[in-house]
């Protein structure tokens, strides 16, 4: 994914909001929301949890189901109306245990899908999170592109260890 | 007679603690408390193992439980078993797909052109086993400048997000058994069931995917020297990070919640015949687990080959014996069983002394008739 001057929750799907949000540090991304949703009634849709999730992944040789194990996770849907009246719902489910970061995620969600009044703030969040992404992503694709293995013949090309 | 009461039991208990906490500590102010990050980073191969032997995937809470049992994996593993013992259970993710993973190494032992190209990543596969003297002094300034120069140089743009896997082309090859998604099949939740044999294939690699290491790689090391004949060849071996996927509560679309590194590997084993009158095939082992541990994957993977040899011809080694091999590679499990054994056995040790007296007494009585004549 690129860093481009557009908004980024137009570029970047629903799907992938929560996951650049959570890069980010819990106590900004909570901050910013508490300032921004400040006089806003947020009610929770279902009760915000903390606890774990099983695992399932299918096993590539004979393509059948197993438990790999457990995951930790917290998860929130909450409504929102703001003072202008404006409604929307949001939700996250997030691999933490902090029941306040997960809950400020879901109203981040609220906030970009509906852009609500100062959804740039958390599209800025959002664009921080994918440049963190794409730092983690290039840091691994750099392990990979160092140790890929040539294997052509050795007369081929120049010795390795001459280089 | 059951109990004997002792006097003091509970101060010397209390004494042994606070000793551990001492030893814990006792660099003093000549040293520093490990952080978290310092486990998580520096001594990655443990902090995986022990992650993947507890069952949870809690990068931070296995970190403090390294720290809390300075290194004991097994002790670690037990108190993250048994934190997630007092959790709520709040879902279960939809059947996830290994070949999302985004990797940081793959190899195969099978081809060397496999598709995609082969990447060793981090691996100790090509380390000379010597020490190394020169981390004995080893500078603030050393440890820094390392990271940040192998970061530089590096060109990426070849390499894709994602990788496919050797077994599709062997599969296209017509040599493996074809792929068959078994999307509505049950799983089976060894957390929450207890193994009455015979268990589906799915409690085998719940059960190993949670085992002990050495346990695994010790009965799968029996089948390669000879008490069974799986022979495998590693297909591929991929660490990398699989990404999290569930439901959004909102839109019901797969949604990212995070991500776990897992080490995964497929082997290839002997091939066989068609019951029902196809071509003979390659039979398959797989292994899969928490953390970057590539023993314990190729050790799964071979040891799912052979009990699947098990299940189907009856065991003819321990490898092969489902009950022999699942019952035993627990990690917490065996500890508990064998540490038990240092809790006092007063009143049973007792009764065998008075047996073993009375044995004896009878011994002498008859040696004592014989010798009269």
């Amino acid at each position: 994914m690129s860093v481009t001057t557009e908004k980024m929750s137009s570029i970047v799907d629903r799907s992938q909001w929560i996951r650049l949000l959570s890069k980010l540090d819990a106590e900004q991304v909570v901050a910013e929301v508490n300032t921004l949703s400040s006089g806003w009634q947020i009610t929770p849709k279902s009760l915000p949890q903390s606890g774990l999730a099983m695992l399932k992944l299918e096993d590539s040789a004979y393509n059948e189901p197993f438990y790999l194990g457990e995951i930790p996770l917290a998860t929130a849907w909450v409504d929102i109306v703001t003072p202008e009246g404006s409604n929307a719902d949001g939700a996250a489910q997030v691999m933490v245990d902090n029941l306040e970061f997960v809950q400020a995620l879901a109203v981040c969600d609220g906030i970009l899908a509906n852009r609500l009044p100062g959804y740039e703030r958390i599209d800025e969040l959002l664009r921080q999170g994918l440049e963190q992404c794409n730092r983690e992503e290039q840091r691994r694709k750099n392990m990979l592109a160092a140790t890929r293995v040539d294997f052509s013949l050795l007369d081929a090309v120049e010795d390795d260890d001459e280089n | 007679m059951s109990y004997v009461a002792i006097k003091g039991g509970g101060l010397a208990i209390q004494g042994a603690e606070s000793l551990l906490e001492y030893l814990r500590t006792e660099q003093g102010e000549g040293g520093l408390p490990l952080d978290l990050a310092t486990i998580q980073s520096q001594l990655r191969f443990l902090h995986g193992k022990v992650m993947s032997e507890g069952g949870l995937y809690h990068p931070e809470l296995a970190a403090l439980a390294i720290k809390q049992f300075m290194g004991d994996s097994l002790e670690a593993s037990f108190a993250l078993r048994a934190y997630r013992s007092t959790k709520p259970r709040l879902c279960e993710t939809p059947i996830l797909d290994s070949s999302k993973m985004r990797l940081v190494r793959r190899i195969s032992s099978a081809f060397k052109d496999i598709p995609g190209g082969q990447m060793l990543g981090a691996s100790t596969d090509f380390s000379l086993r010597l020490l190394r003297m020169d981390l004995l002094d080893e500078s603030k300034e050393t440890f820094q400048k390392t990271t940040a120069q192998w970061m530089k140089h590096t060109k990426t743009d070849a390499i894709p997000d994602t990788f496919p896997k050797v077994l599709d082309y062997l599969r296209e090859e017509g040599l493996l058994p074809a792929s068959n998604p078994k999307l509505n099949m049950d799983a089976f939740d060894i957390t929450r069931e207890p193994l009455i044999f015979p268990v589906p294939r799915s409690a085998a690699l719940a059960t190993m995917s949670r085992a002990e290491t050495g346990s695994l790689l010790g009965i799968a090391y029996s089948n390669m020297r000879g008490y069974g004949d799986v022979h495998p060849t590693v297909a591929e071996m991929r660490v990398g990070y699989l990404p999290v996927m569930l439901p959004h509560p909102v839109t019901g679309e797969l949604t990212e919640a995070g991500e776990v590194m897992i080490t995964e590997c497929e082997v290839v084993a002997m091939y066989e015949d068609d019951d029902e009158g196809g071509k003979p095939v390659f039979t398959l082992g797989y292994g899969a687990c928490f953390g970057h541990n590539e023993v314990k994957a190729l050790s799964m993977a071979i040891l799912d080959r052979s009990l699947q040899k098990g299940m189907k011809d009856g065991p003819s080694n321990p490898s092969e014996d489902p009950e022999f091999v699942l019952l035993h590679v627990d990690g917490i499990d065996s500890m508990g069983f064998c540490t038990h054994y240092k809790m006092p056995h007063y009143v049973t040790f007792q009764s065998d002394m008075d047996r073993l007296r009375t044995t004896q007494e009878k011994q002498r009585n008859k040696q004592k008739k014989e010798a009269q004549g």
